[in-house]
This record gives C-alpha cells, structure tokens and sequence, in this order.
C-alpha cells in the first residue's frame, strides 16, 4: 500500500508563497490503476515529484508499503513526460540501465530488456538508438526501462501528453495490456478526462491553489478495456458520457483564486 | 452533419514516377543546416592561390612582400633537404609537436576532472573560478615574460604557457557540459537506483563528452595559436621559432613555409578531433 498522509507542499517563488498541496490523503493499494486529472497548476506533478521523492514535502508522509519514502529509488518506476532515454545507449541498454545499476551481468541485462520490449511492442527495436524511434515508441521504451527495475508502483507524469490522438489511443490500450499482465500498481497524471476515465481504476480529480483533491470517483472501464472490450465500446457505453461531462462540469467550476500570501 | 466526400481525398492522380519523377520540394531552413560547402569552400581555395599567383607573377606586389607560389614550393624543398637554423626541419616540426602534444595531454588530464569537479561541487567551484576566470582571458604574451622569470627558458616555460592557454577551454566545456544535464535526465537514472558514482560514470559522463571535444578542440586552436608566442622564448627549435627567425631576415618564403606547415598541423589535430566526435558522440545533437 502506497499511503499518502496529510500531504503539503509549499514552494516559494518570487517572493511570494505558493501553496501546492494541501493536506492531501491518497491511499493506492496493490492493483490499482490511479489517475490524477486536473488543469496545470493543481499540484498532480507536485504530488507525484513527492512520491518519486524527488521532492520534499513540507508537511505529512509518504510511506511505500511501511516504509516511509526519502529520495528517490528502484522501488518506484517513473515514466516522465518528457523523453529521458540516453542518446549514447542503444534500446535495450536504456531499458536495462537500471539493471545495470543493480550489477546484472551484460547478458542478463540484454535477455531481460528482450522480454520487456516484447512487452511494449518492441521485440525488434533493442538495437536501434533513440533517435531512430517516434515519440510513441520512445514511450515505450521508457515503460520498458520503467518495468526493468521490478518496481512496486510505476508513476507516469503525462506521459502520453505530446503524442497526436491515434498514437495516444494505442498506447493508452497497450499501458492496459501491461497493467493487467504485471499487476503493477500505477499512479497516472493526465489533464484529459477521457484519458483518466478510460485508464483509472480509480480517479481523483484535483483543483489548483491550494492543490487539493475535490472528487474522487472509482471507474471500471479500465476492467472491461483489459478484458478485451474496444477503447470505442467504452466511449459508447452509457455511464461513460455522463461522467465525462460531470468531470468537466467540476473542472470547469472555477475555484475562488486565493493567493497566499507570504 | 453530412459527409460531403468521402472519397476526394483518394481521387487525385497519384504523380507517375518516370525516369525524371516528380518534382520534389523541401522546406527551406534558417541557416545552411547540412548543405554541402565542400565544393564552394574548394572554389574559393583555388581563386585564392589563383589571385596569389596572379599578383605575384605580374609583379603588383614586390616578392620581398609576398613571395610566388613557385617560390614558397622551391622554399620548402630546399628547407626540408636541408633543414633551417642548423636542424633538420623534423626537428622543428617535432620540437613544436612535442610541445603543443605535451600540453594538450597535461591540459586535458587536468582540466577535464577539474570541470567535472567544478560543475558537480560548490567548493570546488567557488575555488577555482576566481583563479581561471582571471587568468584565461589574458592573453598568453601578456604573461610570457612572468614564465620565463619564473620558469626559465627551457622547454618548461613553453609547455607551461601552451599548458595555460589550453587548459581553461577545457576545464570551463568540461563544467558547461556537466551543468547542461537535463535535471529529468538525472531523476531518471536515480529512479532506476544509481548511486552517486553510477550517476557520474553512466549519465553525467557521456552526457559531457560532446562539449569536453568541442573545448578540446578550442584548445587545440588556441594551442596552435599560442605556440608561436611560446617559441619566442630562447628557442633553436620549433616552427614557431622558424618563422620567428626567418621574419628577421625578410625571408618571407620562410615565413609561408613555416604558416603552411603550422595550419596543416592544426588542420590535422582539429580533423582528428573532428574524427574522435564521430566515433565517441555519433549521438551528438540528437538527443
């Protein structure tokens, strides 16, 4: 269990105080698919720097099963928004980094980044550099590098946020593929509804200064879509279009912007 | 809402490709952004020699100036039959080769810990910033007299000074080349459990090397450059001191030997580095 206990984050900028997130409690327990959706600024790459433990966090604690997180580590995969794969390694090499790490011996290494670039659709690709790549297979790539290190959640900030739409639905199917094979635990950001709607097993949507949780929802399209149920029977069924426009009526409810004074 | 057409998208004639094919366009971009200049830079190499030739030879400059092609060839031949200042020209060639190559080796062993230290550690920073930040704008001559005082005349003064003109490019790309590490880059690799060490050897590393060639290869330059300034000092060998020599016997055709000889010598060391790019960094610029 991923717990998540009266979180704040207070950053200072310009003179000024920004208030970041604000006492918030997240439980995510084994098998969950947890999608944080909101506009920029309300505090969801906060939350999730606070759980890589890249940052600090001013107030409350962050535990991974018992253990309470300080700094960065294997044991939670990220998947950045960005593309951080290294230019200088080849495929497999970048998804066995972190194995490389670890000390696995070459061969090792190369078996295991075979068996997870199958997983992501790669099987062919272990010899090729970044550069050759699409953004989309890039992503991939990272998910595989992700998976290598055997973490116990993997956490994904926008990950699919700069792919075009056609890609994006591709990779939204086979992150579900990969979340019902391996029984990862995933905390997911995303700013669109339909994304978290359609990946979440459970949703919370969060709203800007102070960042905070204003609803939280369970969903089982994701379910259904792991069943083998098309991204497109999921946009038609009939619970998906109200709660979508629910969710866009909350997001739209534009919160009482309060500036916190220094 | 209405279809309008399916298929119009489908129904335009798909241009033969014949022997000619189609005509193909591309975007034009800022700059020459990979176009060949081979052929131009060629062209231009030869109207120059053409234009020396031409005004050497219908005598619109006096040889004591500029002397003929002929001249410099016939020049060189004769000094590498018989050497110049009593030496062998290999000798002058080896002694500046020497120097420069001593240099370039101390230069790079020092200043590329040096940078990776001083991009990666506050202390380090703030200690050796003052001293290079003084001195590496300086220009080399201004600070010759303070090494032969020092150092003396022998080959020590010279490694020195071309030690100090190379060695600060390196060590500031080395630093550059640490700070220009994406911070994503950095949290990636410790997501993926590298330790402090592993994140030097693995991430910070490699991801230095394009601007620690890049400041090798500015030093190389600046070596080249500076060299002629360290051979003043109570030389008898070096290219630098041939040309030196042969200015105060107007022996101009000298002087162009020895200019000839010194850019074939950086051209090589910048080509090899330029080589070394290619076979360390194929990834440069496309990550």
């Amino acid at each position: 269990m991923l717990k998540i206990e009266n979180a704040s984050v207070f950053f200072e900028g310009r003179g000024r105080i920004v208030h970041a997130l604000d006492r918030l409690n997240l439980d995510i327990a084994d098998g969950d698919f947890v999608v944080a959706l909101g506009t920029s600024g309300c505090g969801k790459s906060t939350l999730l720097n606070a759980i890589a433990g890249f940052l600090p966090l001013s107030e409350g604690r962050i535990t991974l099963d018992g253990r309470a997180i300080a700094g960065p580590g294997a044991d939670r995969g990220v998947v950045f928004q960005k593309d951080t794969l290294m230019p200088w390694l080849d495929v497999a090499d970048n998804v066995a980094l972190g194995l490389r790490f670890a000390g696995l011996a070459r061969k090792a290494r190369r078996e295991k980044a075979e068996g997870l670039l199958d997983l992501v659709g790669l099987r062919d690709f272990g010899r090729s550099f970044p550069h050759e790549l699409s953004g989309g297979m890039r992503q991939r790539v990272g998910i595989a590098r992700a998976l290598a290190t055997d973490p116990d959640i993997l956490l994904m900030d926008e990950p699919f946020g700069a792919l075009d739409s056609m890609t994006r639905e591709q990779m939204q199917q086979l992150l579900v593929d990969v979340w019902h094979r391996t029984g990862k635990r995933i905390f997911f950001i995303t700013h669109s509804i339909e994304e978290a709607l359609v990946l979440g097993t459970h949703i919370i949507v969060m709203s800007p200064r102070p960042g905070r949780i204003v609803a939280r929802y369970r969903a089982d399209f994701v379910r259904r879509l792991a069943e083998g149920a098309s991204l497109k029977e999921i946009r038609l069924s009939d619970s998906f279009g109200p709660l979508r426009e629910e969710i866009r009526d909350i997001l739209h409810r534009d919160p009482e912007p309060k500036e916190e004074a220094a | 809402m209405t279809v309008i057409d399916k298929l119009a998208a489908f129904e335009g004639e798909v241009p033969s490709s014949g022997a000619t094919g189609p005509r193909t366009v591309r975007m034009p971009a800022f700059g020459i952004s990979g176009q060949p200049t081979t052929l131009i830079s060629l062209v231009t190499a030869s109207l120059l020699v053409g234009a020396w030739w031409f005004v050497t030879e219908y005598g619109l400059v006096s040889s004591l100036f500029l002397p003929r092609p002929a001249e410099v060839l016939h020049q060189f031949v004769v000094v590498a039959r018989d050497g110049y200042a009593g030496a062998p020209l290999i000798d002058h060639v080896g002694a500046s080769l020497f120097r420069i190559g001593l240099a370039a080796a101390l230069a790079i062993l020092a200043g590329i810990p040096l940078g990776l230290l001083m991009g990666l550690n506050r202390f380090a920073k703030g200690i050796l910033d003052t001293p290079i930040e003084f001195y590496w704008p300086l220009p080399p001559l201004s600070y010759l007299p303070l090494m032969i005082i020092w150092l003396g005349i022998g080959e020590t003064s010279k490694v020195t000074l071309l030690f100090l003109a190379m060695f600060a490019p390196i060590c500031l790309a080395a630093q550059s080349g640490v700070r220009s590490l994406p911070v994503e880059r950095a949290q990636a690799a410790r997501t993926l459990g590298a330790t402090r060490l592993q994140l030097f050897a693995h991430i910070v590393l490699p991801g230095a090397l394009p601007e620690i060639l890049t400041g090798i290869r500015i030093a190389l330059g600046v070596g080249w450059g500076t060299l002629v300034a360290a051979e003043l000092i109570a030389s008898t060998r070096g290219i630098g001191f041939l040309i030196m020599s042969a200015a105060q016997f107007l022996a101009t055709d000298v002087v162009f030997v020895g200019i000839a000889i010194i850019s074939v010598c950086a051209f090589s060391f910048a080509h090899a580095v330029r080589l070394a790019e290619r076979l360390l960094v194929p990834w440069r610029g496309r990550g």
